[in-house]
């Protein structure tokens, strides 16, 4: 009996099992339909009422607080939201009006004046005036937390004033080019008298932010993304897009999936391999665009402190500028722009960047150092350091110890580690060993302010005011002791001439540009002669875009430069969508990259097919 | 009398072993607290420095920085202050972040419980599933199916696995559309509390989902069968079927349980890592969860978050331990007497 009904119960259940599995199937497959619909309509349709242009980046924003964040994608971000004095130019980065309309010098230098655009409005309504932008910096002067990001700027700072709603005097220690540098955005008073020296620290700034860029702050989702909306009565023309978003992702490789599908419309940021195969992408250009960074081989001539005492246990053949002077030759940068960096970026000379046209500098001839491994043997040979005992490794002069260097790389960059493979093997064919050591970003900044290196390689973002770039070599610039402790500054090379410093503090007080163009140059000719910096390359940023959905990219500097990330924001308001942006062309509105280009490659293409097709005829005929 | 008298003893020695279990736990947080502390302060890196790397501050105002941080004080004084703070509940405020601990680990908590607690939910529903019918039919179809794809993807890395899928359903292949989000948890300009925003995060949850839900099935599957197997040599289910009991019976009332043991164990082992985050499918589909966080804090070094964090780890998986000690006492009699 028992066994019956257990059977029958079986069969009950049986039957049920099966019922529930099917049912379980068909919410499975119905749950799996409801997902997947709405992102086949949601990727055909771009929205027609709304344009939203999507961004992918690898790093989240830190904070939204001007005060606290560092990043780069932050900045991109304020820079949207608020507005600065002075801007700087899409062609070449030179100083254009910004919240300022235009602006006067005294004499002496000392004294400027701004004229505040009139009729400009905060996000929440308000009206903004010379007294947001004097409460600004006059906070930083005054505060403590609010030096932290932008204290260099204010350092040579006297007084701020506002007389009237449209004009903000500054008065300066010492006259300063600077001045129409300032990289602080502007801030309404009205807003940020409310939070108290005590809150700033810990405030987000995420809710209601108030600005008056050409964007305003909707919403941030820690980890996901930043949506903003258009200012439609942004002092410099209303945007075309309605929207920007910033996505966060967590790998490149996702994040080019994305571009490729179409979820983001700007990809940034990207390594040569990828790059290439997205050049092939329907609907995708790819953008090799100039940028400001470099790459250099850092030796330690000579570690010491601020105050001259030295450190650390660099080796002394180092601090021999002969052979420093004989590596230089001995780096073949041509190289290592095609194999390091799959030939996106041109070898370097001094440390301003060739983008920046004005203050880059170039060795004259018979001043380069030309690769020539031959040329380093002699350079070497000369200096004394020759190889005594046969192990093929150079002796210093008076046979104390071979030429052994330590040569650091960087563990987060794969250029880096590629650029010493190379290097180690050059160094070798001029008799010198190298033990090279691969760490992280942050052991290598503590190692270098020890003094505990010879070589590395690392590489620096350049601004367009080459004053803090330049400050890196000044013997104020090495490390100094705080409670005891040898702490690292911006210096890693220990460089230290009293010439140069002499130069350093000449232009920053000089402010007609092609006078300090002079000088900068003389202080990069001096660099490149001492050589504490082999700077091997200025590489290019990697980016591309959905050409097929937004069109009238802005490149900076024009022609050349990349498309976003940017000192402005000029792509953001003026790209639209293709047909939109064609129909302006024709008005001179923004420079047609893609146009051209496609123009050039259907033109390019079509010739190939013509010539093809005339070989084939002629084999056949044959 | 007698019987009333054992069960008040079993439940004195189960107090016991309960109030033994907690006090060990409670020991284990407290060892996690001190070690974090000093742990993360041999990390590589001034907070200070780094979080002002590449810019132009003054010394003396990495040093208002570092004054801000209490990095000035010397690390017995610095101590006090942590282990005082965060015994009365304040975590502190993120070097990084700059807003209190509690507050950025909470946002992170969810995205990581959510993903991890339905994908080790399902997984383990199916992979036992999967493991015990396998091992019933032992040399069957279905067995030999399912043990060449468990396998399959046991060896399988997670991120590759990740990456394959992200590409067949995110992005698409050829003329099969991609129907899934690349990653995220929700899109810009949702309200999370409609439906439409419910249905926006099911879409985005499910492919980094399904891959861990791979992932785990095939360790379940696996462990299921083998034990199983173990079971069904032993004698006790000759003498169950000699009973005249049903196969489906005496796999459910017999062999299964006993073959559970050492499934359980894993599942607890697992979701003690719930909390910590599967680091690789976060990175894979970019969701927020806390894995991400422990790395974005790593960098700089951020001392409070760090040490917010992996309380919170330990802490999960302490408990899990707990929970996995008392369940056994439940499951395996032989534990419950000694």
């Amino acid at each position: 009996m028992g066994a019956t009904s257990s059977a029958g119960g079986n069969g009950r259940t049986r039957g049920i099992g099966r019922l529930r599995r099917a049912s379980v199937l068909v919410v499975l497959v119905a749950l799996l339909a409801l997902l997947a619909a709405p992102s086949v309509t949601a990727q055909e349709q771009q929205p027609a009422g709304k344009l939203t242009f999507t961004v992918g980046i690898i790093n989240d924003v830190d904070s939204l607080n001007p005060f606290i964040g560092i990043l780069a994608e932050t900045y991109e971000v304020w820079a949207l939201m608020y507005d600065y004095l002075v801007g700087y130019s899409q062609k070449d980065f030179s100083p254009v009006p910004g919240l300022a309309e235009s602006w006067q010098v005294s004499d002496d230098g000392l004294t400027w004046t701004y004229k505040i655009r009139q009729g400009v409005r905060w996000s929440d309504g308000q009206p903004v005036t010379a007294r947001d932008a004097a409460y600004t910096f006059s906070r930083i002067i005054k505060g403590t937390f609010e030096q932290t990001n932008y204290g260099n700027y204010v350092a040579n700072i006297k007084t701020v004033t506002a007389p009237d709603d449209t004009t903000l005097v500054m008065t300066t220690k010492k006259p300063s080019p600077s001045m129409l540098r300032l990289a602080v955005p502007i801030l309404p008073e009205h807003i940020w008298k409310n939070i108290d020296e005590k809150k700033v620290a810990t405030f987000d700034n995420e809710k209601d932010a108030v600005g008056s860029g050409s964007f305003k702050l909707e919403e941030r989702s820690t980890g996901q993304f930043v949506r903003l909306s258009a200012n439609k009565s942004y002092w410099g023309g209303a945007p075309k897009i309605d929207e920007v978003v910033y996505r966060v992702f967590n790998n490149t490789d996702a994040m080019i999936q994305a571009l490729k599908k179409g979820e983001i419309d700007f990809a940034d940021g990207l390594d040569p391999a990828p790059f290439n195969s997205l050049k092939n992408t329907e609907g995708v250009t790819a953008l090799a665009g100039d940028y400001s960074g470099f790459d250099e081989l850092a030796f330690n001539t000579g570690a010491a402190l601020d105050s001259g005492e030295p450190i650390g246990d660099g080796h002394p053949a180092l601090k021999d500028k002969r052979v420093r002077q004989a590596i230089a030759h001995a780096v073949d940068k041509q190289v290592l722009v095609q194999r390091v960096l799959g030939g996106y970026g041109t070898p370097a000379t001094g440390i301003i960047p060739a983008l920046y046209k004005d203050l880059t500098f170039q060795p004259g001839d018979g001043e380069a150092y030309n690769f020539d491994l031959a040329e380093a043997n002699r350079l070497l040979d000369a200096a004394g350091y020759k190889d005594t005992d046969g192990d093929k490794i150079r002796e210093m002069p008076d046979g104390s110890r071979p030429l052994r260097f330590r040569l650091f790389a960087r563990q987060e960059s794969n250029t880096s580690q590629q650029s010493i493979q190379f290097m180690q093997g050059w160094l070798r064919d001029i008799g010198i060993a190298t033990d090279v050591k691969v760490v992280e970003e942050n052991r290598l900044t503590e190692i270098i302010g020890q003094g505990e290196f010879d070589m590395f390689e690392w590489g620096w973002v350049v601004e367009p005011d080459p004053d803090y770039q330049l400050s890196t070599f000044t013997c104020g610039s090495r490390s100094y002791k705080s409670g005891g402790e040898v702490t690292a500054n911006l210096s890693d090379s220990f460089y230290c001439n009293p010439a140069y410093d002499k130069l350093y503090e000449q232009q920053k007080v000089t402010i007609d540009p092609a006078k300090r163009a002079e000088i900068v140059k003389q202080m990069q000719r001096m660099l490149y002669v001492d050589a504490p910096y082999v700077v091997t390359f200025y590489y290019d940023e990697l980016q591309a875009y959905r050409s097929d959905r937004y069109a009238g990219f802005q490149a900076q500097p024009d022609p050349g430069g990349v498309a976003l990330f940017q000192y402005g924001t000029y792509s953001y308001r003026n790209i639209n969508t293709p047909q939109a942006a064609a129909a302006s062309a024709d008005e001179g509105g923004g420079v047609p990259l893609v146009p051209i280009a496609a123009g050039v490659a259907v033109i390019g293409a079509a010739g190939v097919l013509v010539a093809l097709r005339r070989r084939s005829t002629r084999d056949e005929r044959e | 009398m007698a019987t009333a008298a054992s069960r008040s003893f079993t439940l004195t020695i189960g107090q016991r072993r309960l109030g033994a279990k907690l006090i060990g736990a409670v020991l284990s947080l407290a060892f996690v607290l001190v070690f974090n502390f000093f742990l993360f302060r041999v990390l590589p890196g001034d907070p200070a420095k780094n979080l002002t790397r590449n810019r132009l501050v003054p010394a003396e105002q990495v040093q208002v920085l570092r004054e801000s941080f209490g990095l000035d004080k010397p690390l017995p004084q610095q101590f006090a202050t942590y282990v005082r703070d965060t015994l009365s509940g304040d975590l502190g405020i993120s070097y990084k972040f700059r807003r209190p601990v509690s507050e950025v680990i909470a946002e992170r908590i969810w995205p990581t419980v959510l993903l991890l607690g339905l994908s080790t939910l399902l997984s383990t529903a199916i992979g036992l599933w999967v493991g015990i019918r396998g091992a019933w039919q032992r040399g069957s179809v279905f067995d030999r199916l399912s043990l060449g794809a468990s396998l399959a993807l046991y060896a399988m890395p997670e991120f590759w696995l990740g990456i394959l899928l992200l590409i067949a359903f995110g992005v698409g292949v050829g003329s099969f559309p991609g129907m899934f989000p690349t990653g995220g948890m929700s899109s810009p300009d949702t309200d999370m509390t409609s439906w439409a925003g419910v249905v926006d995060v099911a879409r985005h949850l499910f492919l980094p989902c399904l891959t861990l839900t791979l992932a785990y099935i095939a360790e379940y599957a696996l462990v299921m069968r083998s034990s199983l197997l173990d079971e069904l040599g032993e004698e006790y289910l000759t003498t169950a079927r000699a009973k005249g009991l049903r196969d489906a019976l005496v796999l459910r009332r017999h062999a299964v349980p006993n073959a559970l043991l050492p499934t359980t164990t894993l599942i607890f082992l697992n979701l003690g890592f719930v909390v910590s985050g599967a680091i690789t499918i976060e990175t894979v589909y970019s969701w927020p969860g806390l894995g991400l966080l422990s790395y974005e804090a790593l960098r700089t070094p951020d001392y409070p978050l760090l040490e917010g964090v992996f309380l919170l780890f330990s802490a999960a998986v302490i408990l899990a331990n707990v929970l996995a000690d008392l369940l056994y006492a439940y499951l395996d009699p032989r534990v419950r007497a000694g």
